[in-house]
């Protein structure tokens, strides 16, 4: 990962996400349309609940997938937060 | 398709990991549709058989297996941790960066898994158990080459390692070697949603694929639910004692037991939506999963009815002639063999033992019990096993059922569901050795201990937790211990129930979490320990039955515990070490050594009236099971007069009865206040022996069988069902029918039924109760006739509730001397020293050993050894139904002189108690052996140099006065006497010795051999220090001994107690019923042991150098009385007297001061202190209310009990676990508590 991650840009924007059959299908991001065409990774990880006063602060998924637009084809991490139901896009590589 | 098989599942026995019972995830897979389930707990298979047993209740084919270790666990972590540190820098903690396998037992493997774990134990460390391949490649095959194991390599294998590394050529390597090793291996893939978890899922599978591996996917479950994770955190905290943090946790929100289409869905994840390559993954997973299903009746023989195989020891011909013969030669030994009804109860129960196939089980515990006697160990039956007349005539035990109406069924019967059980009670501090003959007569692969699982309660999770969570260690310390002992689950519900914890702060919203999550840990096992009794006596095969691991004492332990055990058809013994058989030894040894005189205590005769006159007159502290303040009352009630009346008074004595209110029918019917009343003239017969009233499971059984016809042995089984309102339903509905088929009228089958209905659950099985009252009248009879080595074994062997301050007293109220500290006298344990009659030892201006001993009445019987001034209301003959002719019978006793019936004291006289090297506080056994080794000592510089204590015990020696008598030192009087040596002028050599010590050895000598000055003494200047005043020295013995050897320590509070008027203990008697009066004492014992009402009640005993004060704190005034109950050492209090029988007085307390206070404010200059501040104190009223909440348990007959109510073990299995906690220090105590809270802020009083 440590090659990927020096090309990759960070942002951390808000965005909406359509999903079909329990994965995300097509997200827009700064009134951009993607459509995702394959996802490359999917992992999820616990919140740190013992920091918090949350009886349970739910988790987080993280998406890893290939998506395009009119402008060219990325790869993209979206995150989804369970406690808060928003989706954020973290990093592109594009 | 065939249902998933979850092939790697972790229980909750997986220690400090697994969150879920096994029959929690079987019956969860069955809700899922699952027809078959996998058990494989970490390290062990210690949940194996709850696991098959769950999986048969709910038509589940069981598999079991392990998750090991591959080990050793120095070597790969020297190896890998390299290549991790680079990815995640987890190697700095135990445990990241194990390397796990999973072996599952083939079909036909169980043996061959139960010998793998043995050998993993054998191999590591105690507690750290390893495999490696060698040994797998060793355990894996049968005889005849055919794969019993199957191994998969998961991700947390050295192949899951490499993979996820991306070192694929070492993990091709690596599954190289494993095929060439074990016959049946199998690649596991798990995805847990983690970071690259699919990745390295599909780079296994690929490997797999690639050399032609099978693979299997799993869950690699450790949760019942998702929402366990959390748990689960604080688990990986715990058992890495780290704080919660990411580096420390392996994240377990998906490591739940999921459906089928979970799985599916994880499926689908590891095979990159290949459709075909996920049918074949769930294919082989079902094919490896259908052969490792085990058969459950051939490893859990109780399951099937008549039970499958047992397994029994060999002993070396054929046991049915063996047990005959060996009953046939007690008959004659024991003078039975005339006796026609002896004869036939033997017929009748070798009859059952043959048909059962237990003959062979009796002779190898015969020979066992044989064993211990010919070791001079006493020996003793416990429990059912005194019904059986065939373990009184094979000399198992001593107590003869026929004598006292005992029943075998109760033992062991036809219709009885699962094996017989043997006790034997030994004595404690021989215990080990006990196992040790065992294991060495049939050899260690053949017996191993039985186990047990501690699990969490309050205090040890919230230990777990406030440490998980970072919070400081004394700060742990204080919340753990504010809470009494409960179940973690209660933590909450106490805080707000419990007045000593409402107001104590600690409901502060930040250890709200601590709480939370402390109670979610109820109930876990936490870690694994020597069952305090069960030994396993096996065959040659025992090992191919049960896994085995070494205990903390190096014992053979197996991995089950005893109910395992049980259904796993072997048999066992329970050896139960008691404290008392070791106190009645040491005392019987010492009689011996003053006296000269041998006593065979179980020949001594069984109707002594001076001992029963003792009993009577509640004398009992120090007694085998009656010594309780509630028993001190009962027997002063019931006022015991044979063996039967004991039996019956230990049988009454318990939450049962005594919340039946099945006490006050008994009695009023034995003092024939009341005519016993029978539901029918049939029943008589059976009921008589207790006056009408059912206090013996074997009267159950009775009335039973007298009113259906339908034995003894289907009347037990009926028994044993009234244990559930469930249960009671259906005997009622049996019972009913049978008995007015049988004639009896509908009102006398009601009022029988109401009986069993009430009692039946709550009766006491007479043959316990028997085989308890032995010791007990033994132990009685000892300290009425010898109570100065009673007392000795006593205080050695600590067999009681009380500490030993409290047996202290009683023995100086007994006439015994307690003589101090000498290093040229003492011992190693408590010695008897004859004194003649006069009190020797401490200096004369100490008169109170004599004075507390029998107040007023000193006169007459000083000289007698064993004084008979008992004035005693009840004689023998006066019992039975004609009681109230004789009752008020005062005119009788004198009165005169006091106390009229209490004094029974001085019998001790003559004899004095030595304090011994051991009780100082800090003292090695090896220091000890020194000292006694080194007697006699011609100077302090003589002790020190060839005793060689270490600095600190030769002070403390010096402090209680240990060289008083070798220096002619007095403590007490004028501090400052120039010219004359004092304890702290020894004191101060003590420090010099050590000085010139520690030069020698840096002038580079060898300690022992260093020359010291022998004419030190005379460069102390004596007198130079002051002396120790009394009050000094009384503080010193409390600190130093733990105990108030030269006076009470009470006393020097005399002219407080008398200036606000408080009543001694010898006076009680002689206060009016409903007085209200103030008492004071040292805190002797607090109780909160269940009570009819549902109330939490404490029971408080004081003790004021007089006798003991018996206080009863209902609910209504603990809001303001609780947390000085619990948190004070002396204190004083409000009560009004209730007389609960001739001799049984107690109060119900108002309010209670710590004493301490009170001196306190009685020092401090008016107006603030002074006695009339101390008086206006007194007169406080505070409003009774806000007492203890918490919902109380309630049972269908209305017995209730409050969640906080001590219901724990009988005495005696709880010492023997305490002993075993601690094998080589006696737990220094100054006061008894069971269950109460000693409050957040507990402030010891000195």
């Amino acid at each position: 990962m440590g090659g990927r991650s020096v090309l990759s840009r960070l942002y951390g924007d808000p965005i909406e996400v359509w999903i079909r059959d329990d994965r995300p299908a097509q997200f827009v991001w700064r009134d951009r349309l993607y459509a995702i065409r394959q996802v490359q990774d999917h992992w999820v990880v616990a919140r740190e609940w013992w920091k918090t006063s949350d009886t349970d602060p739910g988790e987080r998924r993280f998406w890893r997938v290939e998506a395009g637009a009119n402008t060219g084809v990325g790869t993209y991490e979206l995150r989804f937060d369970t406690a808060s139901g928003g989706w954020l896009l973290l990093r592109a590589w594009d | 398709m065939a249902p998933f098989v979850h092939l790697h599942v972790a229980s909750a026995y997986s220690l400090r990991y697994g969150t879920a019972f096994p029959p929690a995830l079987v019956a969860r897979a069955a809700a899922q549709g699952m027809d078959a389930l996998a058990l494989t707990d970490r390290d062990g298979l210690y949940g194996a058989i709850k696991h098959i047993r769950a999986c048969h209740a709910e038509g589940l084919a069981p598999i079991a297996g392990v998750d090991l270790v591959l080990g050793p666990r120095s070597e790969h972590e020297g190896r890998h941790g390299r290549h991790e540190s680079r990815q995640g820098g987890n190697e700095g903690l135990p445990g990241m960066d194990e390397r796990r396998i999973v072996v599952l037992a083939r079909a036909d493997g169980w043996a061959h898994l139960c010998r793998l774990v043995t050998a993993a134990h054998h191999v590591g460390e105690r507690g750290e158990p390893y495999v490696t391949r060698e040994m797998l490649a060793e355990h894996a095959r049968g005889p005849s080459g055919d794969a019993r194991l199957t191994v998969l390599l998961g991700p947390r294998s050295d192949l899951g390692h490499a993979a996820a590394g991306h070192r694929d050529e070492e993990a091709r390597a690596l599954l190289a070697a494993w095929r060439a090793a074990v016959p049946d291996v199998v690649v596991e893939v798990t995805d847990h949603y983690g970071y690259r978890d699919a990745n390295t899922a599909a780079r296994m599978l690929g490997l797999a694929d690639s050399v032609g591996v099978p693979a299997v996917l799993t869950n690699a479950v450790r949760h019942l639910d998702t929402s366990d994770h959390q748990v689960g955190n604080v688990l990986d905290a715990a058992r890495r004692l780290a704080p919660l943090h990411v580096r420390h946790l392996e994240p377990s929100t998906q490591a739940y037991l999921k459906s089928g289409e979970e799985m599916g869905s994880v499926a689908a994840r590891v095979c990159g939506g290949d459709r075909s390559r996920m049918a074949r993954l769930l294919e082989e997973t079902r094919h490896v999963a259908e052969r490792c299903v085990l058969d459950a009746v051939e490893i859990v023989p109780l399951l099937s009815d008549p039970p499958g195989a047992l397994h029994l020891p060999e002993i070396g011909g054929d046991p049915v002639p063996m047990l005959r013969d060996r009953c046939d030669d007690g008959l004659r030994r024991r003078g039975m063999e005339r006796s026609k009804e002896a004869r036939e109860r033997l017929a009748a129960e070798l009859d059952i033992i043959e048909r059962k196939r237990l003959s062979g089980y009796f002779v190898a515990v015969a020979g066992i019990t044989d064993m211990i006697r010919a070791m001079g160990v006493r020996c003793a039956i416990r429990g059912s096993g005194a019904g059986s007349l065939v373990n009184y005539l094979a000399g198992i035990g001593e107590v003869n059922p026929l004598e006292h109406g005992l029943l075998m069924e109760r033992f062991l019967s036809e219709g009885r569901h699962g094996l017989p059980d043997i006790d034997v009670d030994v004595e404690s501090a021989r215990r080990l050795d006990c196992y040790r003959a065992i294991l060495g007569r049939y050899g260690e692969a053949r017996v191993a201990c039985v186990s047990m699982m501690e699990t969490y309660r309050a205090r040890s999770a919230i230990r777990d937790v406030g440490s998980a969570m970072g919070l400081p260690p004394h700060e742990i310390d204080a919340i753990a211990k504010a809470f009494p002992h409960i179940r973690a689950k209660q933590i909450r519900a106490a805080l707000a129930d419990l007045p000593e914890l409402r107001d104590s702060g600690l409901n502060d919203r930040s250890l709200e979490t601590v709480f939370r999550l402390a109670e979610k840990l109820d109930g876990l096992p936490r870690h694994i320990a020597l069952h305090p009794c069960g030994v396993l006596v096996g065959n040659a095969a025992l090992r191919d039955r049960t896994p085995v691991e070494r205990s903390l004492l190096d014992f053979p332990m197996s991995q089950f515990d005893k109910d395992d055990v049980e259904e796993a058809g072997l048999l066992k013994l329970d050896v139960l070490g008691v404290r008392m058989q070791s106190a009645m030894a040491h005392a019987l040894d010492e009689i011996e050594r003053v006296d000269g005189v041998r006593i065979a205590l179980d020949a001594v005769p069984r109707d002594d009236v001076d001992t029963y006159d003792m009993i009577c007159s509640g004398r009992t502290i120090g007694c085998f099971q009656i010594e309780s303040p509630g028993q001190r009352e009962l027997v002063a009630k019931l006022e015991p007069r044979t063996m039967h009346d004991l039996i019956v008074d230990i049988s009454l004595f318990r939450p049962g009865p005594v919340n039946s209110d099945m006490v006050t029918p008994y009695l009023e019917a034995r003092h024939g206040f009341r005519r016993p009343s029978y539901p029918h003239e049939d029943l008589r017969e059976s009921l008589r022996e207790t006056h009408g009233v059912v206090v013996f499971h074997e009267q159950v059984l009775k009335v039973i069988d007298v009113m259906t016809g339908c034995g003894l042995s289907e009347a037990e089984k009926a028994r044993r069902a009234l244990d559930t309102p469930q249960g009671r339903g259906a005997v009622r509905d049996w019972f009913v029918p049978l008995a007015e088929e049988r004639g009896f009228g509908p009102a006398t089958v009601e009022k029988a039924w109401k009986i069993l209905d009430a009692f039946g659950a709550f009766g006491f099985c007479k043959a316990h109760a028997a085989a308890f009252a032995l010791p007990t009248y033994q132990s009685a009879w000892l300290k009425r006739h010898h109570a100065a080595a009673f007392f000795a074994g006593v205080l050695t062997h600590e067999p009681g509730m009380y500490p030993s301050r409290v047996i202290l007293d009683e023995a100086r109220r007994c006439g015994v001397d307690i003589l101090a500290l000498d290093v040229n006298h003492s011992g190693r344990d408590w010695r008897v020293e004859k004194t003649g009659g006069e009190p020797a030892g401490p200096p004369p201006e100490e008169p109170y050993g004599e004075a507390a001993a029998t107040g007023e009445s000193t006169g007459e019987s000083t000289e007698e050894l064993t004084g008979e001034s008992l004035t005693l209301r009840v004689r023998p003959g006066d019992l039975g139904p004609r009681r109230q002719d004789v009752d008020l019978g005062g005119g009788v006793d004198s009165g005169v002189d006091g106390g009229p019936d209490r004094e029974t004291g001085g019998f001790g006289r003559g004899y004095g108690l030595r304090v011994p090297f051991s009780a100082v506080r800090g003292a090695s056994e090896a220091e000890v052996a020194r000292m006694v080794a080194g007697q006699p000592y011609t100077s302090m510089a003589d002790f020190w140099e060839r005793a060689r204590p270490s600095r600190p015990v030769a002070e403390r020696i010096v402090e209680v006065g240990g060289l008083d008598a070798m220096y002619g030192l007095h403590p007490g009087g004028p501090r400052w006497r120039p010219g004359r040596l004092t304890r702290r002028d020894l004191i101060a050599q003590v420090g010099a010795l050590d000085r010139s010590s520690a030069a020698g050895v840096a002038a580079g000598r060898d300690a022992t051999a260093v020359q010291l000055p022998m004419g030190f003494t005379e460069r102390v200047t004596p007198g130079e220090l002051p002396e120790m005043t009394e009050a000094e020295v009384v503080e010193a013995e409390l600190a130093v001994l733990g105990m108030d050897v030269s006076r009470h320590v009470i006393g020097f509070h005399d002219e407080l107690l008398d200036a606000i008027g408080v009543v001694r203990s010898k006076d009680l008697l002689r206060q009016r019923n409903g007085a209200e009066i103030l008492v004071a004492g040292v805190k002797v014992a607090t109780q909160t042991p269940a009570v009819r009402s549902g109330q939490r009640v404490i029971f408080l005993t004081l003790d004021d150098s007089t006798g003991p004060i018996d206080l009863t704190f209902f609910e209504s005034v603990q809001a303001h009385t609780a947390a000085t109950v619990f948190g004070s050492w002396l204190l004083v209090a409000r009560g009004v007297v209730r007389r609960t029988g001739a001799r049984a007085v107690s109060l119900r307390a108002l309010h209670c001061w710590n004493l301490v206070d009170l001196d306190e404010l009685w020092r401090a200059p008016a107006p603030h202190g002074g006695i009339d501040a101390v008086r206006a104190r007194l007169e406080e009223r505070p409003e009774p209310g806000g007492g203890v909440g918490g919902r109380s348990i309630e049972y269908d007959n209305g017995y209730r009990l409050s969640p906080y109510s001590d219901i724990g073990p009988t005495p005696g299995v709880r010492d023997a676990a305490a002993f075993l906690a601690h094998p080589a220090e006696p737990q220094r105590r100054v006061w008894h508590a069971s269950s109460g809270s000693s409050g957040p802020t507990r402030t010891r009083t000195r």
